[in-house]
């Protein structure tokens, strides 16, 4: 019996029950659309946090008191162990680290921003050397950064995100004019080009003072972050080794203590999403298998009806010469044909929720070439080892007994 | 021997032989002989009504004729190959190149159309698809059904159906037309259409066994073996039997 003719009566068995068909193949058809759209999710959030939220570029890393933590008990200890870093540790790393071509330095705080009526409540303010503005990459909308000499004077000067820049302001042209922060007046210099938002958040939102000016109101106090940037991204590593050499020579850490200061590096950061995605799909992984042995049982119940209610067919077929092998792979082929066309229509259902998360989403969600066919190579092999029973008993009925049976 | 010796002409000889034929079934500890030492010897282009009641063992020497089954015991020559000890995979071979079932209740595919039905023991003869329908519209020309080969067998009447059954059966060219009960499901009128298109194939050379236990369906054909208790009790020219049948009555 060729393949032609078997796929034909397969799919004939299989579109004389439609309903039965499609409700059999729910197990499959949800798996395989699952698959894919974690697949295409993860995918454009791949592509999302290389573009959005990995704000460091290649040849630039980040100390802080905390670099990257991930639990709970990372935290406790760095909180009992780690110093707050200080401008002067940021000088020392600029003095005596060679590799480190720009060493800038930024400090978070919080604040109410004011222009006549108009006022921000809880804005982030940050504290800057000018090196910031061009390694983050600010881009100017309208007057100009913040530049050393300002840092120097501690020039009572703020440059604006362009959210706040609209709240305060609408359409007026804020350059020149003097806004309050915490009862202070300050000369707005410039406005910064829109940068958008990340996971709904605005990136536009921020007030940017000179440093110097940001310590004569909140005090020196509260910890720093050194970005240091390197002028070839392939020293990356051992400007980090020579950056920690000159803290923990400053914080007089001994051989054997741990450092008490972390570092934030674009690869660190990429690893850190490497892990999570990674353990996000190995949950959908997990749910998704499931979904499919559940699939693939259903397929084998149905299969099994299907012997059953066609034992006369297959007394038929054996009285006019089909073999054991003939019956075997006859139904086998109904099964993969079943459990494939489950995996299409997920695929199409993939296809379609991915669109749908391209539309309504920041997320450029999209799925490999290799994706669908392997979502179809899987679903087939599903059809292939839950019909392997059923077709094995088909093969086996007795020609004699199944013609005379009355289903 | 193989199967594959079919496919050139056998030695000359009877169409079946069967030489002390056994059937022992085993229910539990009981052993069952359905046929008990069978003889019986058919030459081609024969006609043959195989008679009996209900549990004599006439189903099961049908069964054993068609290859369906294997004997426990016994010798069954076809065209004068023995096929008692072939496999599974040969016997079903054999099913398809030498014999043509037509069964009491039809045996036909529902969602298919009468000339597929026609078609399927061609898929297992490895036939492409045109020759397939070639064959199939042929033999549903020789059983006047050729203007039908696009209806459902729901479409059809009895006597159809059992005319696209037949179709099916000669569409191989067999060697032998094995009918169990062919006119079972149908009124006397469709019965006797039926019979007559056995008659008619007879007469064109094919060799038809029927089985039956109706007399007038047994009186059709040229010979009558009359199976009891699992041996033949009676062999004998249907002519000679009408008298003993009438006799009988």
């Amino acid at each position: 019996m060729d393949l032609l003719e078997g796929l034909r009566i397969a799919l004939g068995s299989l579109i004389a029950n439609p309903l039965r068909s499609f409700l059999t193949l729910l197990g499959v058809i949800i798996g395989v659309a699952a698959i894919i759209s974690v697949v295409a999710v993860i995918n454009g959030l791949n592509l999302y946090v290389q573009e959005k939220i990995i704000f460091l570029g290649p040849g630039t890393f980040e100390v802080s008191r905390f670099g990257i933590i991930t639990n709970h008990k990372q935290f406790l200890e760095a909180i009992r162990r780690n110093r707050d870093l200080r401008l002067a540790d940021a000088e020392a790393i600029r003095e005596r680290s060679p590799l480190a071509e720009k060493v800038a330095v930024k400090v978070y705080g919080m604040g109410d921003v004011r222009y006549r009526g108009q006022s921000v409540r809880s804005t982030t303010l940050k504290g800057i050397t000018h090196e910031i503005l061009q390694i983050e990459q600010y881009e100017l909308d309208s007057g100009r950064v913040i530049v050393e000499d300002d840092c120097d004077r501690a020039a009572a000067v703020a440059f604006l995100g362009a959210d706040i820049a609209e709240e305060l302001f609408g359409s007026i042209d804020p350059v020149g004019k003097e806004i309050k922060i915490q009862g202070r007046s300050f000369e707005v210099v410039g406005v910064g080009a829109r940068r958008g938002s990340v996971f709904g958040q605005s990136r536009d939102n921020y007030v940017l003072l000179p440093i110097s000016t940001y310590q004569k109101i909140y005090g020196s106090r509260a910890t720093i972050s050194i970005v240091v940037r390197v002028a070839d991204p392939r020293d990356l590593e051992v400007a980090m080794d020579e950056a920690r050499a000159v803290l923990r020579a400053r914080h007089h850490r001994r051989y054997d203590e741990p450092d008490d200061f972390g570092f934030v590096s674009a690869e660190a950061l990429n690893n850190l999403w490497k892990d999570m995605s990674r353990m996000i799909f190995q949950v959908a992984l997990f749910v998704v298998g499931i979904s499919l042995v559940v699939g693939g049982i259903v397929i084998m119940n149905i299969m099994l009806v299907s012997v059953i209610e066609r034992t006369r067919e297959i007394g038929l077929r054996k009285a006019t010469g089909a073999r054991h092998r003939d019956i075997r792979r006859q139904f086998l082929l109904e099964s993969v044909v079943l459990a494939a066309s489950g995996g299409l229509i997920g695929v199409a259902i993939a296809y379609l929720l991915t669109l749908a998360i391209r539309a309504f989403s920041p997320l450029p969600a999209a799925f490999p070439w290799w994706a669908p066919a392997l979502a179809l190579a899987i679903s087939s092999a599903v059809g292939i080892f839950f019909g392997l029973y059923p077709a094995a008993k088909a093969a086996r009925l007795n020609p004699i007994e199944a013609l005379r049976s009355e289903a | 021997m193989n199967a594959g010796a079919f496919e050139s002409p056998g030695p000359s000889g009877p169409l079946i032989r069967i030489e002390d034929l056994w059937k022992t079934y085993e229910m539990g500890a009981e052993k069952i002989h359905a046929l008990r030492g069978v003889h019986l010897t058919i030459d081609t282009n024969e006609y043959v009504a195989i008679m009996g009641p209900s549990g004599s063992g006439k189903s099961t020497l049908m069964n054993l004729i068609g290859c369906l089954d294997t004997p426990s015991r016994g010798d069954y020559y076809l065209r004068g190959f023995k096929v008692s000890d072939l496999g599974d995979d040969e016997l079903a071979r054999i099913r398809n190149r030498e014999i043509g079932f037509v069964f009491q209740s039809f045996h036909l595919l529902a969602r298919a159309s009468a000339l597929k039905n026609v078609e399927l023991p061609l898929i297992y003869s490895g036939l492409p698809a045109a020759a397939r329908r070639e064959q199939a519209l042929q033999a549903l020309r020789e059983t006047d059904l050729e203007d039908r080969a696009s209806h459902r067998p729901n479409e059809l009447s009895g006597g159809q159906r059992q005319r696209v059954a037949i179709a099916r059966a000669l569409v191989t060219r067999p060697s032998l037309l094995l009918a169990d009960e062919p006119t079972g499901n149908l009124d006397s009128a469709t019965s006797s259409e039926i019979m007559d298109l056995f008659d008619r194939l007879h007469a064109e050379g094919k060799a038809v066994v029927v089985v039956t236990h109706e007399r007038e369906i047994a009186l059709r054909a040229r010979r009558i073996v009359t199976i009891h208790d699992g041996r033949v009790s009676a062999d004998l020219p249907a002519a000679r039997a009408t008298e003993l049948l009438g006799a009988a009555t």
